[in-house]
């Protein structure tokens, strides 16, 4: 639903920003304001951190996966890929905990190759490291290569990896509600440190998981840790209606946002639960300067500091080989997708209507959809969106960091408060206050409203 | 054996182990405790901080899969493994604030995946810059094993197998990538070369790994493996695997013979005996004076609550639920089980104790509250030097895991007051001489599997 602008600037934009490795552009690495070896120094993370705590960003997010993503196809690409060295995000975020004071800490866990008791742990423990602002982005993995390091010969069906998830999320959410808010009774006159009346076992018995409980952590400063999804899909969808706090997404469109952010709202109505309790940040990719001109020539300066032979590995891992590094100045030839949805095919298919070569359609994937622009400008297309309703805010994905975070907190974010649109100092003392969320209600895991009476 | 002052001395490493407020039972009611350490991050960044200024080769921290199990009269008064952080998480914090010491925290191979921690603690050793170690636990206990959906836990000897596999895949991954692999050329765009990674491809009884970790190679090579259990089947795993056995053993003899024999076993496994170390847990109470010592010993001693005592008997035991036992009356040897398929050691310990000594309830529930299977080192600074000094020089230990009976109070007494005594005889370092936990501990860094042989990917070399 649009928003006037007095409820636009009451709601308040909320900014996470995405943090993984050295950047979301594939060469990131190879641009001269990036350490090159950042990706495994926790001293470049930190740097980041704090620039977007000191922007008053409300989170920051490290994505993650279990197992090395490139292929050596076509020859030769594999030894430019950047993104196999990383650290665990679950290490990053703690360190981050103590060097920060503000803002929000969010990575993401799988569900389909860990266990509940040891997730819940540890998220519960960054909860009270941080003193209130752990999040976890749940996702239910996807890649055979995973499967393959976590001794299964392949993985498990879609619905079933989602069938985990959704029980995964019931015993991690009741193991966070074990220790009641006043369980730690702590008073050396009466020798009594808790009381244990109020510490619950869980017994969870289920088809995926028979966990006793409790946990080793008593209650969390914010009641639990937040909940994050990001697919798209149904079931994704139902998994982001039932649980989510903060959902990430990748629309194409200001129409396709208002339509997924409705689409959530929905979904999270149908599990019985407030709307409003749930918030859609939609990816977004900024290149910007003082000028939409200065902007042009960052944006020009990134594509040229695309590795063809690099993108060629993400374009041939959805269409096969259909072209080589001989064909770079070549046009686009055609070529049916062999996989679902993803930024590659849509860059193919936009390169094809332009009759793009295919170093131009190179360059276009690695660099990937941005928003390019004047501060003004971006600024102006970032509130569009907010006052329209397509979004809760925005989750910033920096093509190179640190440079390109920079820009957004230079640039953008004093533009955005100067219109009001965002805040100027935090509000609150955890990330569930600084998002204006509601309190987490006390001891009942949310389950579904039919079956809510396990506690 | 490094020399200090012209004179040829071993020197000890020291470890301290975090229990939140204390190793002795009753810490929590000691006012130089800090009551709500289970949550109070603070606490633990400044007991790092203070571990870094005494210079100790590493911290220590235990974990357990499960609340304690047992009596629930004495759980509400007993409040180790209860509410506390978990241990990688909080090893993490710690690194950002710390630049030496070395941070190991205890990780179940029972319940856990060997791909997952391989990433943790290769990660942390990234993190820390060559200072993390892990410490290699199969997890005995079913209340544990109740967490993690099976309704009895392993069997020792199958827990020990699965371990010894685990262990080698996470080492596995570890080498996944040489460690020139990462080129970084900005001028030839050559980022890494991909036939410096190696796929591990491990097909095992357990485990089927392919990899490769993505993950560069650890700064240490390989985080420093540390290992408790000294068992039949846990020494020869030692004997294989392990940097550091942690025992809980108040005899010195014996301590002496595990040192001898795990080292014995090595050459075998194809490792020398130097490098292995051996560090006994020392449960310690420092005073200016032995009364001072004592006064406080006795104090937290007078505050264990006989619930409690009674649940930590129990727990020695493997949780073994005790009869109604009277408080003043000898401890009875028939409630003791001969072996366990559980805490084999500690109940070994128990029953070494009760047949030789024959104690009270009330004595034996006090001793094992204080120093919990740990040898209890309570003195001057004089006379703790003069037992750890004892030990190492019998070979009894290559030093020791200083278990400070209240915290923060037990260990800012450790450094202002036995430190200096140590180092000023030539025992212990007066500051770091190198980066990693491995220098620290005098340990080599371990070379690639895929070093020797100039191995390309794609095979597995054990």
């Amino acid at each position: 639903m649009a928003l006037n602008r007095a409820e636009a600037v009451a709601r308040q934009m909320k900014l996470g920003a995405s943090l993984r490795g050295l950047g979301y552009h594939g060469s990131a690495w190879r641009h001269p304001g990036v350490d090159p070896s950042g990706a495994e120094k926790i001293e470049h993370y930190i740097a980041l951190a704090r620039i977007a705590e000191d922007a008053c960003f409300d989170l920051v997010f490290f994505a993650d996966a279990l197992a090395v993503r490139a292929r050596d196809e076509p020859k030769g690409s594999g030894g430019k890929y950047a993104g196999d060295a990383e650290l665990d995000p679950s290490t990053i975020l703690p360190a981050l905990a103590v060097t920060t004071r503000h803002v929000g800490l969010i990575s993401t866990a799988s569900t389909t190759y860990n266990e509940p008791y040891h997730i819940a742990r540890r998220y519960a423990s960054l909860d009270h490291i941080s003193r209130g602002r752990a999040g976890w982005n749940v996702v239910a993995s996807f890649s055979e290569r995973e499967a393959q390091n976590f001794s299964r010969r392949q993985q498990a069906s879609k619905p079933e990896r989602y069938d985990r998830a959704h029980e995964f999320l019931e015993v991690v959410l009741g193991l966070w509600a074990g220790w009641e808010a006043d369980a730690l009774v702590q008073d050396r006159e009466t020798g009594l440190f808790f009381d244990p009346a109020k510490v619950h076992e869980l017994n969870h018995a289920g088809r995926h998981f028979q966990v006793r409980g409790p946990i080793t952590a008593s209650r969390t400063p914010q009641g639990r840790p937040l909940i994050v999804q990001a697919g798209a899909s149904d079931a994704g969808l139902d998994l982001a209606g039932r649980f989510a706090d903060v959902v990430y997404s990748a629309p194409r469109s200001l129409e396709s946002a208002l339509r997924g952010r409705r689409e959530l709202q929905d979904r999270a109505a149908k599990f019985g639960r407030d709307p409003a309790s749930i918030l859609s940040l939609p990816g977004l990719q900024i290149v910007t300067g003082w000028t939409s001109r200065e902007a042009g020539e960052k944006r020009a300066a990134l594509l040229d500091l695309v590795d063809p032979l690099l993108s060629m590995m993400t374009i041939t891992r959805q269409f096969g080989a259909f072209i080589t590094p001989e064909m770079l100045d070549d046009p686009v030839p055609e070529a049916e997708p062999q996989t679902e949805y993803s930024v590659a095919i849509e860059t193919v298919r936009i390169a094809r209507e332009r009759g793009w070569t295919v170093r131009r359609l190179c360059q276009e994937v690695g660099l990937g959809r941005v928003l390019c622009g004047s501060a003004d400008d971006v600024a102006d297309t970032m509130a569009t969106w907010f006052e329209a309703g397509a979004c809760d805010g925005f989750n910033i994905m920096p093509s190179c960091s640190p440079v390109s975070l920079s820009d957004v907190a230079e640039h953008i974010v004093p533009r955005l408060q100067h219109r009001g649109l965002f805040r100027t100092s935090y509000e609150g003392a955890t990330l569930r206050e600084n998002l204006g969320l509601p309190p987490v209600e006390p001891a009942i895991p949310p389950m579904q409203p039919a079956e809510a009476t396990d506690a | 054996m490094p020399e200090q002052n012209g004179a040829a001395r071993r020197r000890m490493s020291l470890a301290v182990h975090f229990h939140p407020t204390g190793h002795h039972v009753a810490a929590w009611l000691h006012p130089r405790s800090q009551i709500d350490a289970g949550s109070n991050a603070a606490h633990y960044l400044d007991l790092a901080r203070l571990a870094e200024r005494g210079k100790f080769d590493l911290i220590f921290l235990a974990d357990s899969l499960a609340i304690r199990p047992g009596d629930v009269r004495a759980r509400g008064r007993w409040p180790q493994y209860m509410a506390y952080f978990e241990p990688l998480t909080l090893l993490s914090a710690m690194s950002a604030v710390t630049s030496r010491v070395g941070l190991v925290a205890t990780a179940s191979t029972s319940y856990s995946e060997p791909y997952n921690l391989a990433r943790y603690f290769g990660s942390l050793d990234h993190l820390s810059g060559g200072r993390a170690g892990w410490n290699v636990v199969t997890t005995g206990n079913a209340a544990s094993s109740r967490n993690f959906g099976r309704d009895e836990h392993y069997a020792h000897d199958e827990r020990y197998d699965r371990a010894g596999e685990f262990v080698d895949v996470v080492r596995g991954l570890w080498d996944s990538w040489d460690d020139d692999a990462f080129v970084m050329d900005r001028a030839t765009a050559r980022y890494l070369i991909p036939e410096k990674m190696h796929r591990l491809d491990h097909r095992g009884p357990v485990f089927s790994v392919e990899g490769p970790l993505n993950m560069r190679r650890p700064p240490q090579g390989h985080p420093v493996l540390f290992q408790a259990g000294t068992s039949e089947t846990g020494k020869e795993t030692a004997a294989r695997l392990a940097d550091v056995v942690f025992v809980q053993q108040q005899s010195m003899e014996r301590c002496r013979e595990i040192r001898a024999d795990i080292r014995a076993r090595m050459p075998k496994y194809g490792r020398s005996p130097d490098q292995f170390r051996l560090m006994p847990g020392m449960a310690v109470i420092v005073g200016r004076t032995e009364e001072e010592a004592r006064a406080q010993y006795d104090e937290l001693q007078a505050s264990i609550h006989p619930d409690v005592g009674l649940a930590i008997l129990s727990a020695e035991l493997g949780y073994r639920e005790l009869p109604d036992l009277p408080l003043d009356e000898p401890f009875p040897l028939e409630v003791i089980p001969g072996v366990d398929q559980g805490a084999r050691t500690t109940v070994r310990n128990l029953r070494e104790i009760v047949e030789r000594e024959r104690p009270t309830v009330r004595q034996l529930y006090e001793r094992f509250s204080s120093a919990r299977g740990s040898y209890p080192l309570i003195g001057t600074p004089q006379s703790i030097a003069d037992t750890l000094q004892h030990w190492l020089e019998s070979e009894a230990a290559d030093g020791f895991i200083i278990q400070p009976a209240i915290l923060p109070g037990g260990l800012e007494d450790f450094v202002t007051l036995v430190v200096p005594e140590l180092q000023r005889r030539g025992l212990y370092r007066h500051d770091y001489e190198g980066q990693t936990l491995r220098d620290h501990l005098g340990l080599a860094r371990p070379p690639s599997r895929y070093a020797s042989s100039g191995a390309k990917g794609d095979q597995d070399v054990d």
